[in-house]
């Protein structure tokens, strides 16, 4: 009984003690400045793309750095993408790609994105055919908003004969 | 009795349960202390290797790293013994520590493990802490093998003039086609906005800071395939699911602290092979780097340990996948598919109707390639060629049918099966009426006349090079050539690629002038200009640059010249191990000593082997002869 009390004071102090750390330690690491500073490479090239890379992969990917306190502002937990982000980022962040490829009616860029929406290896076949098939209103919505072309293909699918089984995942 | 329990919690409450709690830590503390000053845990590799540990000159240890906060102990840089002890002490404290700010448990997560199971730890009297960072972390690789990868030189920016090395973290149930979903353990320098000049005296002298991030590799990809048009390979290491665990949990460790980044050493290869060596103890991999680390060496290294690598993939650059493409073509249709990039009429003429549809499908997939690549590498692109894009790509999804599978055969082959990065040459010749012996070192990398198998094609760079001769009648010493850099990108142009060449050259050579036999002569040089490609015999690579000099030697009247002229030349394969190279060059120098310069050069390579090569030259310079024959020797 009494070791447990001893135990549980102990943990109360260190329990200050590291509330005290934090409050006296803000995070002085490097923080989301550095995900604009992968791409300073481009600074001489003035080139569009990264550009827009950087501008995308800043506001919500962050550096991608781990080992920084986690919660600072814009960034993912220690460089990673949240899970629920992980298939409309891809979709931002790839969409020159995707939508080459989903007029080519293959491609890794597409395969990974269906494999993000759950779409089982089988049935890859007939995702590739029907985002081709819809290409031109896909890249259109996609255009505007890559949240709104992930909605499209996920209605899409919904919609799909083949992949009725898919959509109620 | 419950007035006794009252009694009780309060004496103890009052008489400070700290320092019975203390008491009873410090108590086992100095237990494990003990334990592991038995075992000598502070001398054992895992120890060294986990703090970074090397053996010093005075037969101490110092480790390689110098953030503070990658050590429990203030003499951690320098003593093992007190950093363990003070590792021991920190693990029972919840207290946050290093950059990334957790209890010492979970920052150094790989250090307590493995302390944790050669001390056997008392869960009850060291609790362990939950880790939830670091599980949430380890959890979202779903990491089940690692991958080598290594894009490849790229000369138009200085950072990447020798290639980059990272780690691909492979998921379970990933195939060819979902890689790019892996996350990625990449190291790099952080590096200012608009460094410009600095940038390569602080990244040689430490003066950047390296830190690890874990992009996706979906974005390293795009940065390197389709923005830089760098090959990128892939080699799939051999490790155990064991031996990936200790890698995540080291390279955790790694985000503790910032490392100081130099750019010949201690750059991203090096930790990439610390981590491996860690995940490996029987690897030995950062022993056999002494002064720098190139990332075609590590990919060599790590290529040559038996049973390490398990595969070897390429991903080709755009402009390659371009290149390849173009070439299956025939020449009609070649024409027709860049007639398709400018002028999108040509889809509706008959002889593109003509067509099957495979092929149709495959001169479009190559029109939207080219735009594409054109769109990404040019300074503010016009907007029609994206929508050029687009329109091609409508008309494209309109056929209905796959693309089929290119393959495409790489220019350059691996890295690893390329001449090693440094190399020394012995040779011996005639200068005008003498003769002499030289031997060369040269730290790095490769030249024009070098085997060009592994290497980037018709890029040289030349680093940190010095011959000294000796001439017989003369009997004469001398440093003959001092080569600082010398660098030279040919980039042959064709319809559809217009890149220009590149030159620059800083070093000394030994001149003869205005009577003057063997003089000194500072020499800075660099010009821009034009390359073409032919297949006449092999390959044949005509170049032509215009170029500017500034030249400083006791020799010339005011001790420098300065001017301008050009250089023609051709780099010519004869056979697959002999290469042929011959330029002609005229230099008029108007400032300081007024005069002129016509020289000539004539070099022959003949491979021996991987690492052997023999070399014939001959120099020409206004009425000054130089021949030389050498022997060289890659190491």
């Amino acid at each position: 009984m009494s070791k447990k009390v001893i135990m549980l004071s102990v943990a109360v102090l260190f329990g200050m003690q590291a509330g005290l750390a934090m409050a006296a330690n803000p995070d002085t690491g490097p923080g989301c400045g550095l995900g604009k500073l992968a791409w300073a490479d481009y600074s001489h090239q003035k080139n569009i793309a990264p550009q827009v890379m950087m501008a995308t992969t800043n506001g919500t990917f962050g550096s991608g750095t781990f080992g920084i306190s986690s919660g600072t502002s814009g960034c993912t937990n220690d460089g990673k993408v949240m899970a629920e982000q992980k298939t409309t980022l891809f979709a931002q962040l790839n969409f020159e790609n995707l939508s080459q490829e989903m007029a080519q009616g293959q491609g890794e860029h597409l395969a990974s994105l269906a494999t993000l929406m759950g779409v089982p290896l089988e049935q890859h076949a007939a995702f590739f055919a029907m985002t081709q098939e819809r290409y031109t209103s896909l890249v259109k919505t996609g255009e505007t908003s890559p949240v709104a072309m992930v909605k499209a293909i996920n209605d899409a699918i919904a919609s799909h004969p083949v992949f009725a089984r898919v959509s109620t995942r | 009795m419950y007035i006794v329990l009252l009694l009780f919690i309060l004496l103890f409450a009052s008489s400070s349960p700290v320092d019975a709690g203390e008491l009873s830590d410090s108590a086992y503390l100095a237990e494990l202390i003990d334990k592991g000053l038995q075992a000598k845990l502070a001398g054992e590799r895992e120890w060294h290797l986990l703090l970074h540990y090397k053996e010093n000159l005075f037969g101490g240890h110092t480790s390689e790293q110098d953030d503070p906060g990658f050590f429990m102990s203030p003499d951690g840089k320098t003593n093992p013994q007190a950093e363990l002890d003070a590792t021991l002490k920190q693990f029972f404290s919840e207290e946050l520590v290093g950059r990334s700010k957790q209890p010492a448990q979970c920052a150094f997560i790989a250090r307590y493990h493995w302390l944790r199971e050669r001390l056997q730890f008392d869960d009850s009297r060291l609790p362990r802490m939950a880790c939830e960072r670091f599980d949430r972390w380890f959890n979202d690789f779903e990491a089940q093998s690692i991958t080598l990868i290594f894009p490849s030189a790229y000369l138009n920016n200085p950072a990447s003039m020798f290639g980059h090395t990272f780690l691909r973290i492979d998921q379970k149930g990933q195939t060819e086609q979902t890689r790019i979903l892996a996350y990625t353990i990449n190291y790099a320098a952080y590096v200012p906005p608009d460094s410009g000049i600095a940038y390569p005296i602080l990244g040689i002298f430490g003066g950047y800071s390296g830190y690890f991030s874990t992009y996706p590799y979906y974005l390293k990809v795009q940065e390197y395939r389709d923005f830089e048009n760098r090959d990128i390979w892939e080699y799939r290491l051999n490790f155990t699911e064991h031996q990936v665990r200790r890698l995540l949990m080291h390279s955790w460790e790694f985000g503790n602290a910032a490392f100081d980044y130099f750019f010949f050493k201690e750059n991203c290869s090096y930790h990439l092979l610390a981590l491996l060596d860690y995940a490996d103890p029987t690897l030995h991999l950062t022993d056999e780097f002494l002064l720098w680390t190139v990332p075609a060496d590590t990919v060599r290294l790590v290529a040559s340990k038996p049973g390490l690598v398990s595969g070897i993939s390429y991903r080709p650059s755009r402009s390659n996948v371009i290149r390849r493409k173009r070439e299956s073509l025939p020449a009609s249709e070649r024409e027709l598919a860049h007639r398709i990039t400018q002028d999108l009429g040509a889809l509706t003429t008959p002889t593109f109707a003509q067509l099957s549809l495979p092929k149709q499908a495959f001169l479009l997939d190559l029109a939207s390639d080219y735009l594409r690549y054109r769109t990404e590498t040019t300074d503010s692109p016009p907007p029609e060629w994206k929508e050029r894009n687009r329109a091609v790509l409508t008309a494209r999804s309109q056929l209905r049918i796959p693309s089929e599978e290119f393959k495409v055969v790489p220019f350059a082959q691996q890295p690893e099966l390329g001449h090693k990065t440094s190399r020394a040459s012995l040779g011996s010749g005639w200068r005008n009426n003498d003769t002499f012996e030289e031997v060369t070192v040269r730290a790095g990398y490769h030249d024009l006349l070098d085997r060009e198998v592994g290497y980037t094609p018709d890029a040289q760079i030349e680093i940190a090079s010095l011959t000294l001769r000796h001439y017989n009648r003369a009997n004469q010493t001398r440093i003959e050539r001092a080569t600082l850099a010398n660098v030279l990108s040919l980039s042959p142009i064709d319809s559809v690629f217009h890149a220009p060449s590149w030159k620059l050259n800083i070093g000394m050579n030994t001149i003869k002038h205005n009577g003057c036999q063997l003089c000194s002569n500072g020499v800075m040089n660099g010009g821009v200009g034009v390359a073409a490609e032919r297949h006449w015999l092999k390959r044949e690579v005509f170049f032509a640059f215009m170029e500017g000099e500034a030249n400083y030697s006791k020799a010339y009247e005011a001790r420098h010249r300065i001017g301008g002229g050009g250089t023609v030349g051709l780099l010519a394969d004869l056979s697959d191990r002999w290469k042929l190279m011959a330029s002609g060059t005229y230099l008029r120098y108007a400032l300081g000593d007024q005069s002129d310069d016509f020289r000539w050069f004539v070099g022959q390579r003949y491979t021996l082997s991987q690492n052997w090569a023999l070399r014939l030259e001959y120099n020409h310079r206004d009425r000054d002869n130089d021949v030389v024959f050498s022997m060289q020797a890659f190491f």
